[in-house]
């Protein structure tokens, strides 16, 4: 895509020997993007690689055209709401945002109105002169989300940011990143739980382990997972007998036979027929001594993802 | 204001906003208190040393002030009285009695000669030594025993059969205790070690004894604290029941006392003090009591050998390492990196901040120390010293101590954004800012400490006898001229702080596990 998209090209990221994300391709249009996925999987890291908090280890990223290393230019038009529950402990939330927008080169009493402004989106007025120190978690959760949108960003970038929030606050919350993305801009979000954001999406991304899983409108990504095969490893004695009985059933798409000769490993479309074949199939005796999921990503993470239900 | 331009005085507007935040944090980091107790240190040292000297000149002045001429014309081996008479009371006046407890010699060169009055009967004759020697040695040494009758000068005991406990060695068997002879060296001797320690005598028959000579170690030549201590004399006519006739705690004990005393006169500005030792002078020393050239010495000293060297290279440490290592603890150095501005505008506001403080808490310091330094002494010395260039000392002791705080700051600046442990580099750069007197003239050009000494107005004092390494590290090395010094310095620092520019520019938010 061209235009102001927010682009990933073979993007890596190791911490050390450890795996941030892996040769990430991706090309966010504006609206509001989901990066959904368990904890761990690389949704911070890919925040915190296109806001220039960490470089990556391969390939590149443009943020509308700004790379990343640039935060002259990259955090003029991009607000970023990490999830590092720390504030400053000398500052009220008032003056926090207020000195984030001095940096900016506005006057100081221009800086101050946007600084309210900012806190008023987020329904923190009452508590603008109290120290951030001192506020709850949810308080601070929405001080950094003013933080982030005070200065009218045209990327906003959020991670899980709807954690913590009481119902109605979440609503409004939802509410400001909808007026955000109807102004052609990009709200770039996180959550672990793909219920939360579903409804309020254009689209979702959905990562596991670093990878990217899935992508595009939420009805495609469902798609996608439901089309995907799953992958099984059958260990047994007799494993041509049992891969040539196997190719009878309809579901199963693709078997192949591990080199020891002792195993199988078969694609189905249909994890649970497989499981109801494999056990009439095992009365007849094959000496089958384990099926363990070969694959588990798209199955386990989707799984996880829609809350066990 | 989207399109990312930002001009310089717009960058410097950015780096000055992080520095007034970041001030607050250096100024009042409740862990950085200590920095200002190394900063103030010397200047709580003079201000001491001035109110103690003050209170000192006036106790002395209560008592009446001695003129000048009065003072200078003591001399040495003069009498205390009449040292007295001439100068008056004295301010102070202070004595004390050493007495020591000495041995009186043992005399006629080691012999000792013990009366029996009357006479007594007896034909064997035991000496037993109870303390044999003076130093504490078991060993008893015994050159001659002589027994003398009234009947005429011949030693009875003389070639007379002797036994005694067993000797130390076969050379020194008791005979040679009536052997009539003591110059015949050690081996002239009995000596034993065997106790009970005793020697006794058959004089044949029974023979009226008055008069017993002992001639002990040092009649042989062996030292006098060899000579026997304590010793009884016993005799006997059959050689089963003995009589004691002596018993003798050698030579004694005598004490021997000493009286020190010490005046002290003042004529205003010096103070005499006068040691004499039983009543004769035997020293006198006089000196200011408020000695304005020593404090100056003093100054320079712990300016050079304290001030640069620690204060400032550990306050640095303390202040700049923690500019962006106390962020990344406390997980909020996320939000500077978030603002738009370059990496080096974030370095430049740190070490803005850093610097304001450090220049003021350490600049502050030096002046507040020479100017504690200064206070007591008097008005005319002090406008003296002003214009013979001391406005020009201040000027330089503070630019040093600013310019330490410039280069040490960057440097550790610098040492924080590549490392988390601040204990070994310090260690490495320590040891490194205290060699460079010794390292090859090239090397010095990259120390730090190099270049703020060639700043000093005045070389810092070394006593000529201290040790040969301790004047070789703190010796100054060849001094830079002062602008080429400053010159030097500004560009290791900026060498410094480019290095740190490449390591805030690489630099990547890692607050530990991911949430």
């Amino acid at each position: 895509m061209t235009g102001p998209a927010v682009v990933f090209e073979g993007v890596s990221k190791f911490y050390g020997e450890v795996l941030g994300v892996n040769r990430v391709t991706l090309s966010i249009p504006p609206g509001i993007t989901s990066l959904v996925g368990p904890n761990g999987s690389g949704k911070t890291t890919l925040m915190n690689l296109m806001t220039g908090l960490i470089h990556p280890d391969r390939g590149h990223i443009l943020v509308r055209e700004i790379p990343p290393r640039d935060p002259e230019a990259l955090m003029r038009i991009t607000g970023y709401a990490t999830q590092y529950d720390t504030a400053p402990r000398w500052a009220t939330g008032f003056t926090f945002i207020t000195t984030g927008l001095l940096l900016f080169g506005f006057r100081r009493a221009e800086a101050e109105e946007k600084a309210w402004k900012a806190l008023e989106r987020v329904g923190l007025t009452g508590a603008a002169t109290r120290k951030v120190a001192a506020y709850s978690k949810g308080m601070r959760q929405r001080v950094r989300l003013a933080q982030a949108i005070a200065h009218d960003p045209d990327v906003l970038v959020l991670d899980e940011p709807l954690n913590g929030l009481d119902p109605l606050v979440r609503a409004e919350t939802i509410d400001l990143f909808r007026s955000w993305a109807a102004a052609g801009k990009h709200v770039i979000l996180s959550s672990h739980v793909l219920q939360e954001v579903d409804l309020i999406s254009d689209q979702v991304v959905l990562i596991a382990n670093g990878t990217i899983v899935a992508e595009g409108k939420i009805r495609d990504v469902r798609d996608e997972i439901d089309e995907h095969p799953s992958q099984f490893l059958v260990r047994c004695r007799d494993a041509s007998a049992l891969a040539a009985r196997l190719f009878g059933e309809e579901h199963i798409t693709e078997i192949r036979l591990t080199d020891d000769r002792m195993g199988l490993l078969l694609m189905t479309r249909d994890p649970e027929r497989f499981a109801r074949a494999l056990g009439r199939i095992a009365l007849d005796g094959y000496g089958i001594e384990a099926v363990v999921p070969a694959d588990e990503n798209v199955d386990a993470v989707y799984g996880y993802l829609i809350g066990g239900q | 204001m989207a399109d990312g331009n930002v001009s310089f005085s717009g960058r410097a507007r950015q780096a000055w906003t992080i520095a007034t935040v970041e001030l607050r944090r250096v100024f009042l980091a409740r862990r950085g208190l200590w920095v200002y107790g190394l900063a103030l240190l010397p200047a709580v040292i003079f201000f001491g040393h001035g109110v103690e000297t003050k209170l000192r000149s006036e106790s002395l002045a209560r008592s009446g002030l001695t003129v000048p001429a009065l003072l200078d014309s003591v001399r040495e081996g003069e009498a205390l009285a009449d040292v007295k008479q001439r100068l008056g009371q004295p301010a102070e006046e202070r004595w004390s009695v050493r007495s020591r407890h000495v041995r009186r010699p043992t005399g006629n060169a080691g012999a000792t000669t013990h009366a029996i009055e009357p006479a007594v009967e007896a034909r064997f004759v035991r000496l037993n030594l109870t303390r044999p020697s003076y130093s504490g040695e078991p060993v008893a040494r015994i050159y001659e025993f002589e027994v003398y009758g009234p009947d005429g000068p011949g030693n009875l005991a003389l070639g007379r059969p002797v036994a005694g406990s067993i000797p130390c060695h076969q050379d020194r068997g008791p005979e040679k205790a009536v052997n009539g002879s003591v110059a015949g060296g050690e081996a002239d001797s009995w000596c034993s070690n065997d106790w009970p320690l005793f020697l006794q005598v058959d004089l044949g028959a029974p023979r009226a004894v008055e008069r017993f000579v002992l001639k002990h170690a040092s009649a042989g030549g062996e030292s006098g604290e060899s000579d026997t201590r304590e010793f009884t004399i016993q005799v006997s006519t059959d050689g089963k029941a003995f009589t004691t006739v002596e018993s003798s705690t050698g030579a004694g004990f005598v004490e021997e006392r000493t009286e020190y005393r010490q005046l002290v006169y003042f004529d205003g500005r010096r103070d005499a003090r006068l040691q004499f030792v039983d009543g004769t002078l035997e020293d006198r020393v006089m000196r200011r009591v408020l000695n304005f050239e020593e404090d100056r010495a003093i100054f320079a000293g712990i300016f050079q050998y304290f001030y640069l060297r620690l204060a400032i290279f550990f306050g640095c440490l303390g202040m700049f390492m923690y500019l962006f290592r106390g962020e990344m603890a406390n997980r909020t150095l996320h939000y500077w990196l978030l603002a738009p501005a370059r990496r080096e505008v974030l370095l430049a506001g740190k070490f803005a901040a850093g610097l304001v403080a450090s220049v003021a808490i350490f600049g502050g310091g030096a002046l507040l120390a020479f100017a504690a330094m200064i206070w007591p002494h008097d008005a005319v010395e002090v406008q003296a010293y002003w214009d013979a260039g001391g406005m020009t000392h201040a000027f330089w002791y503070g630019t040093a101590a600013a310019l330490g705080c410039v280069g040490y700051g960057s440097v550790f600046l610098a040492v924080g954004l590549y490392v988390r442990n601040p204990i070994i580099p310090a260690a490495v750069l320590l040891a490194w800012e205290s060699a460079q007197g010794i390292l090859p003239h090239a090397l010095q050009k990259i120390s730090i400490l190099h270049y703020l000494q060639s700043l000093c107005p005045v070389p810092a004092p070394m006593e000529a006898d201290a040790p040969a390494l301790i004047q070789l590290l703190a010796a100054p090395a060849a001094p830079a001229s002062r602008p080429g010094a400053i010159l030097g310095l500004l560009l290791l620092t900026a060498f410094v702080l480019w290095i740190a520019g490449r390591a805030v520019r690489r630099m990547q938010i890692s607050y530990g596990a991911e949430p």
